[in-house]
């Protein structure tokens, strides 16, 4: 009780610093917190923003198809590499080098190819979710007993058995941890390229009420968005520990 | 039989090493082709052949620019460890605070950097300060979390013993702790000067006037495309070199320990 009594105040104590250091200053720049309410009022009301529905639906199908891309591409190279040997001692160092790049790097080039539109974020998305994905498949192949799996299959089980019963129940719990940071990463990414420049999605009405100067809405946004994000990633936490729990 | 198994491993090796050289020739070697024969358009896909010409000709004016990019992530990095591992030291060695604070810094690590970035540019604006800022946010909160769960595991009884053996508190310090935390903290340096150069590059790119990051945005939108994959070559070469040089001093400083 007073852990979360202390995490209260932690939290007002913040906001108070912030009220106090943000009211003298200029408030185009600075936004107390005090004037947060205002602005998400105004937000709703009064239309000057771009409507927020579409560009929120927009951004939503963008994170899911880089999403399910990732995945996809994840869990198929991942197998690859995991059940030939040879051909993962071969390409996971360069995938683990790729991998420690600053993604950034990669995306004016995906903007060139993919133009301003929904794909160059998309491409990015799925490029950033890749990689955890797919080392953490990867890890998760190398990880299965290997006489469990001889044991199933002189007990006769078809592979299809091997795969339910023996493989992923061994490879879950690693698994299931890059799937959600790859999720994190796919958000990310499609912030990213939203933001770098876009003529939609929630990225492009966060720079529009920023280069009008509506910083009130503009911290309004900032802060839903981050609420939204953190959401999706308890969620992902909250699965996490359940299929551990299953796979253990 | 220790020789046969040394000789199976280097044998080992040849392959993997050559499969890799091998793929990434092949790989040119398709590409040159492709851009070629006309299947992918250079405007978008330059061939490698015009890539390297680029990188020659380019090689001059991106030096500088590079060295810029690079005295600002080592500046955010600078910052961003000074906090980050004093932060991570103290949330791992109190109890209470862990647990009050921990929450925070998960939160704060999860929540997408580039939401603040148009606030900090807007403040700062364009130029060193915003870099160097953006730089210590994206790499302060992956340094805590690894300094703060690498000090929380630091096993009480060594220092129990330690301490009933006569150690004063800055021998524990120097013998006991420092070499338990060690690596935690080597990890979260490597983590950390990622984290520090994507920040760099993001707020060159968002809001710069020099920089790599800057330049590279510039190439796309004017469709230079060889000097664009010439310029992201350079970084991306130099950030593997950067992370390879720590995994050296790790392993080095791990022999220490």
């Amino acid at each position: 009780m007073t852990v979360l009594a202390w995490r209260a105040a932690v939290l007002l104590a913040a906001l108070a610093v912030w009220e106090i250091v943000a009211r003298p200053l200029d408030p185009v720049l600075y936004v107390a917190p005090s004037r947060l309410p205002a602005a998400l009022a105004r937000m709703l009301s009064v239309k000057e923003l771009p409507p927020l529905p579409g560009h929120v639906w927009l951004t939503f199908t963008e994170i899911a198809a880089a999403y399910a891309l990732a995945v996809a591409a994840g869990l198929w190279l991942g197998f690859l590499l995991g059940l030939r040997r040879t051909l993962g001692r071969i390409y996971e160092p360069l995938l683990a080098a790729l991998y420690a790049v600053p993604s950034v790097v990669w995306y004016p080039s995906l903007m060139l190819f993919f133009g301003l539109g929904p794909a160059s974020k998309i491409a990015f998305g799925f490029l950033l979710g890749f990689f955890p994905i797919v080392l953490s498949v990867l890890a998760g192949v190398r990880q299965v007993p290997q006489h469990l799996v001889t044991v199933a299959v002189s007990m006769g089980a078809r592979p299809r058995t091997v795969f339910a019963k023996v493989m992923l129940p061994a490879m879950a719990s690693t698994m299931v941890g890059g799937f959600r940071a790859g999720l994190a990463l796919c958000v990310v990414g499609v912030l990213v390229g939203e933001i770098l420049g876009s003529r939609s999605g929630v990225g492009y009405v966060l720079n529009y009420a920023y280069g009008l100067l509506m910083t009130g809405e503009y911290a309004v946004l900032v802060i839903l968005i981050a609420a939204a994000v953190l959401a999706v990633d308890a969620a992902g936490a909250l699965l996490e520990a359940r299929v551990k729990r299953w796979g253990s | 039989m220790g020789q046969l198994k040394s000789e199976g491993a280097s044998e080992r090796r040849l392959v993997v090493v050559g499969g890799q050289v091998v793929s990434i020739l092949a790989v040119l070697v398709l590409w040159e082709g492709a851009v070629r024969s006309g299947v992918a358009d250079p405007l978008f896909v330059p061939a490698p052949s015009a890539v390297a010409r680029a990188l020659v000709t380019t090689a001059g004016e991106a030096l500088p620019r590079l060295g810029d990019t690079l005295l600002k992530t080592l500046l955010g990095y600078g910052l961003a460890v000074a906090l980050g591992v004093t932060a991570g030291l103290l949330i791992g060695s109190r109890r209470m605070l862990h647990r009050v604070a921990m929450p925070y810094v998960v939160a704060l690590y999860g929540v997408p950097k580039i939401l603040i970035l148009p606030w900090i540019a807007l403040v700062f604006g364009i130029g060193l300060p915003t870099a160097v800022l953006s730089a210590a946010l994206f790499a302060v909160f992956p340094i805590v979390l690894m300094v703060a769960a690498g000090t929380r595991d630091v096993d009480p009884t060594l220092i129990t013993v330690a301490g009933s053996m006569g150690a004063t508190r800055g021998q524990i310090a120097r013998k006991v702790l420092l070499p338990a935390v060690l690596p935690s903290v080597l990890s979260g340096l490597r983590i950390g000067m990622i984290f520090a150069l994507l920040g760099v590059l993001l707020a060159e790119m968002f809001a710069g006037h020099r920089g790599m990051g800057f330049q590279m945005q510039r190439l796309a939108l004017a469709f230079r495309a060889p000097e664009l994959f010439a310029a992201t070559a350079i970084v991306s070469t130099l950030s593997v070199a950067v992370v390879l040089f720590l995994e050296h001093l790790n392993r080095r400083l791990g022999r220490w320990r």
